[in-house]
């Protein structure tokens, strides 16, 4: 039994290869049932902007060979995948989890987003999650809450929507009264779009591929802000202050053909465009235009990240949290695994046992019925002390999250046979 | 005694340049009523020392009214505008130009604290001070271009350090640099006239350096000030038309300085 994590993050890789990586809710059944497929007994998926991590419980030795091979695929070429990727194995992978569930792992320090990811990879995965990684990830959700209310980890406006407001008050002197044309439909439009407004910002705008979500964005918005589709959208680059963009569409959808032409009427007034799409909606040449100030996610949760710098002081109460919870987890799983342990250990040795009254007394067959008894109550009163010491240390063991340290030598020491063999 | 009053101006300028550039060394920035009050404190006792140089003889006087007015309107932007980061500028700016102020020597021969100071009428005194006023005011212009280019070329790049986050936003650099244009023009526009009133009215005696530096300012002025207003030139272009205007304007004095050195007169 183990729990294992296989994934690439932002320190282990750059944007462009974690754009290749990042899986839409609709890809995230596929893939799991392609990788469980090599055997485990149980997968989820968190696929965000940052990380690509894929959650197992008790994988089979071939299950990482095909995470790899899938990323692989993906990033396509003939680079490898492994080279951007980590490994963590059993309470490492668990605190891992916790870690970014607290949004102590994430670009920027305490970001509250990452909660909703998880919550989001949880559901999405859970026909192929299994109870363990359920467990696990309804008490990641449970620590990034109690982090986030017991330290000031999450405190600060240190999230991409909060830098892209941050960064479009270092153009415009006011924010107030600007207006935003926004493209896309996606979660961090929607969430930038109310930090910008909450600042004053009129959206005047609201484009996305299907106008029934636009709409459904704009009225949600209020205050006249129109609905359109994306075709419809280029015009209005020549009078929008800010432009948000969080599309999901596979490639750039802002091209230097499409926005420079309307662009150059605009006389010099900056535009402050915020692509929070991955992958990328903007092509990187429109950041050439004149007065065009362009950013993109990794911009926006740099600037995020001087306000983190605030939080590092809460970093050690929040590892703190996260250690207790581990062990509380760990306690679980490992009395998961114990209980059936002991209830086997018990019955081989009980075999055993009776295999050998059996024996003595078939050699002793002049005794009555009543020594007979006796015989039969001492063996199991002799096998009930030889078990009682090592039961209890394992049920201590369990309880302090030594119990799949224990119940490894207890395997082998006695030789029982492996829960995921039987 | 003209020199103490200076003295405790330059320190408290040097002082106000070191709490500007302080958080641009990573250092924690001072509290507001400090970086306001010093300044401030520094703006008073030069005011103070500056009277006292009247009818301000020579160029050293001239220099010191010029740090004057530049920390008086640096700390106009830092109310008004909330650009403390002019300070960054103007502070050493100042600090310099009062201390070389006091190296050339506050009184020269002849000038004021040496008993024999010719008289000056009064609009000699004020074309002088206006004269002084309008340059600042250019400087202002220039210094919030700078700033601009700064600003802009950090959010070009993406960077976001020092620069991003302790500049003012660029538009508000844009508005500052119109404002001081705007405001300077007519100022060296009344100093070319009353310059031309001293000199027609005998006042004083004005040499055809300071004529031509003069005519040259309000000229460069007035171009920059015409591409913004009638020409509608904003941001980056702007800016370079202003770094480009007070840099003829320097230039020229330079040129004029070195073609008839000394330190007797004002220009």
């Amino acid at each position: 039994m183990s729990i294992a994590v296989l994934g690439v993050n932002h320190r282990t890789a750059p944007l462009e290869v974690r754009e290749r990586f990042a899986h839409d809710r609709r890809e995230v059944a596929a893939s799991l049932g392609r990788v469980l497929a090599a055997g485990a007994r149980g997968g989820v998926l968190l696929s965000t902007c940052n990380r690509t991590e894929f959650y197992f419980a008790e994988p089979a030795e071939g299950v990482a060979e095909s995470v790899w091979d899938l990323l692989s695929e993906r990033l396509g070429g003939s680079r490898d995948a492994r080279e951007y990727g980590y490994t963590q194995h059993d309470r490492d992978a668990v605190r891992h989890l916790y870690r970014v569930s607290s949004g102590l792992d994430a670009m920027i320090l305490g970001e509250s987003q990452i909660q909703g990811q998880v919550r989001d990879a949880w559901e999405v995965s859970k026909p192929h999650a299994g109870p363990v990684l359920h467990r696990l990830f309804q008490s990641a959700l449970l620590v990034g809450s109690r982090v986030r209310s017991e330290t000031g980890l999450a405190t600060g406006t240190a999230s991409a929507p909060s830098a892209a407001v941050a960064v479009a008050a270092r153009i415009f002197t006011q924010l107030a009264g600007r207006s935003a044309l926004i493209l896309g439909a996606g979660d961090m439009a929607e969430l930038a779009a109310t930090c910008l407004v909450s600042e004053g910002v009129r959206v005047s705008v609201v484009a996305n591929r299907t106008y029934e979500r636009a709409r459904a964005i704009a009225e949600g918005l209020g205050g006249g802000t129109r609905a359109l589709t994306l075709d419809e959208a280029w015009e209005h680059f020549a009078t929008a202050d800010i432009v948000l963009s969080s599309t999901a569409a596979p490639h750039a959808v802002v091209t230097w053909d499409r926005v420079a032409p309307v662009v150059a009427r605009r006389r010099g007034r900056p535009l402050c465009i915020l692509d929070l799409g991955m992958p990328r909606d903007v092509e990187p040449a429109v950041a050439q235009l004149e007065n065009v100030f362009l950013y993109d996610i990794d911009d926006l949760q740099a600037v995020a990240a001087q306000a983190a710098a605030e939080r590092r002081r809460d970093i050690p109460a929040a590892e703190r949290i996260v250690g207790e919870e581990v062990d509380r987890f760990w306690a679980w799983y490992g009395g998961l695994v114990v209980v059936p342990a002991l209830k086997e250990l018990r019955d081989r040795m009980d075999q055993v046992r009776s295999a050998e009254v059996d024996r003595v007394l078939r050699r002793l067959a002049h005794l009555s019925p009543d020594d007979r008894a006796e015989i039969e109550h001492f063996s199991q009163a002799l096998l009930n002390k030889f078990l009682h010491s090592p039961t209890l240390a394992l049920k201590a063991a369990a309880q302090a999250g030594r119990g799949y340290g224990m119940l490894e030598a207890l395997k082998r020491l006695f030789g029982l046979d492996r829960r995921d063999d039987a | 005694m003209v020199i103490i009053p200076h003295l405790i101006a330059v320190g408290l300028y040097a002082l106000a340049a070191a709490l500007a550039l302080a958080p641009f060394a990573g250092m924690r920035p001072a509290s507001r009523p400090v970086a306001i009050g010093v300044p401030l404190v520094g703006i008073m006792a030069h005011a103070v020392g500056l009277t006292r140089l009247t009818p301000f003889h020579g160029v050293a006087p001239t220099l010191s009214m010029l740090a004057l007015f530049l920390m008086i309107l640096q700390a106009a932007s830092d109310g008004l505008f909330r650009a403390s980061a002019v300070g960054v500028f103007t502070g050493p700016l100042a600090t310099g130009l009062v201390g070389l102020a006091i190296l050339i020597g506050l009184a020269p021969e002849g000038g004021a604290g040496t008993g024999q100071a010719p008289g000056r009428s009064a609009w000699s005194i004020l074309h002088i001070t206006v004269s002084v006023l309008g340059l600042a005011m250019l400087a202002l212009a220039f210094i919030a271009a700078a700033l601009y280019l700064l600003q802009f070329r950090e959010l070009k790049a993406r960077r976001f350090g020092p620069v991003f986050r302790l500049f003012p936003p660029l538009e508000r650099l844009d508005q500052l640099n119109h404002l001081a244009l705007v405001l300077g023009f007519p100022t060296v526009t009344l100093a070319v006239l009353l310059g031309f009133g001293v000199r027609d009215g005998g006042a004083a005696p004005v040499d055809a350096a300071q004529v031509v530096w003069g005519m040259l300012t309000w000229v460069v002025l007035g171009w920059a000030v015409g591409v913004r207003v009638v020409r509608h030139w904003a941001g980056r272009r702007a800016a370079f038309a202003s770094i480009a205007s007070f840099t003829a304007v320097l230039l020229v004095y330079v040129a004029l300085k070195l073609a008839a050195p000394g330190t007797q007169r004002f220009l």
